[in-house]
């Protein structure tokens, strides 16, 4: 349990360490213009989820 | 506990956009590793990933992994689903409401407004990650 604990902290700092190193998709945005972009973002995952269903 | 946390709240947390909240929250549910679940849906892993680079999302999918099993979205009861949506949720949010009902979580993590509109009659809460840490 501790080992995947410690697995996590890493997996987790790195991906954030990575992420803080380029330019974010959200610069400039305020949260709710971040909020509104992730909902279209969802929009877009959801039908394509459909398309490949038809 | 168990938990569902929106995609908004990884693709904060992982610091795209600062919010303080949502990072205390990651850090504490891995600190806390054992003491609640997370759950997570396809649907949601394919959100954050549409913000990650190729060589991030396996760090990401092994992350997740360590919590929890990825639940594929069509396991999910098609009925539960349409009960959200008739309370007003599109279709999307409506499969993320279905999802957190069927895996019988305590509480949906979100910032999403469009789920933080309450409705009185649900079987799990919604809550943001400033209420949640409060809760836990």
């Amino acid at each position: 349990m501790k080992n995947k604990k410690a697995e996590a902290k890493k997996l987790w700092d790195e991906l954030r360490d990575s992420v803080s190193k380029r330019p974010s998709p959200f610069a400039g945005m305020t949260e709710e213009e971040v909020i509104k972009h992730l909902r279209k973002t969802r929009k877009k995952v959801w039908e394509k989820k459909l398309a490949a269903r038809t | 506990m168990r938990l569902v946390l929106d995609a908004n709240e990884y693709i904060f947390a992982l610091g795209f956009f600062r919010k303080v909240s949502s990072e205390s929250l990651l850090n504490f549910l891995i600190d806390n590793f054992s003491s609640h679940s997370i759950c997570i849906c396809r649907t949601i892993v394919e959100e954050v990933r549409a913000n990650l680079t190729p060589n991030e999302l396996p760090n990401f999918i092994k992350f997740i992994n360590i919590f929890t099993t990825i639940e594929e979205d069509f396991f999910i009861p098609f009925e539960i689903g349409v009960r959200y949506e008739t309370k007003g949720l599109k279709e999307a949010d409506a499969l993320i409401a279905a999802f957190t009902e069927w895996v019988g979580a305590d509480v949906l993590v979100t910032e999403n407004r469009h789920f933080l509109n309450r409705h009185p009659d649900l079987p799990f809460k919604i809550l943001t990650a400033e209420e949640c840490l409060k809760l836990i």
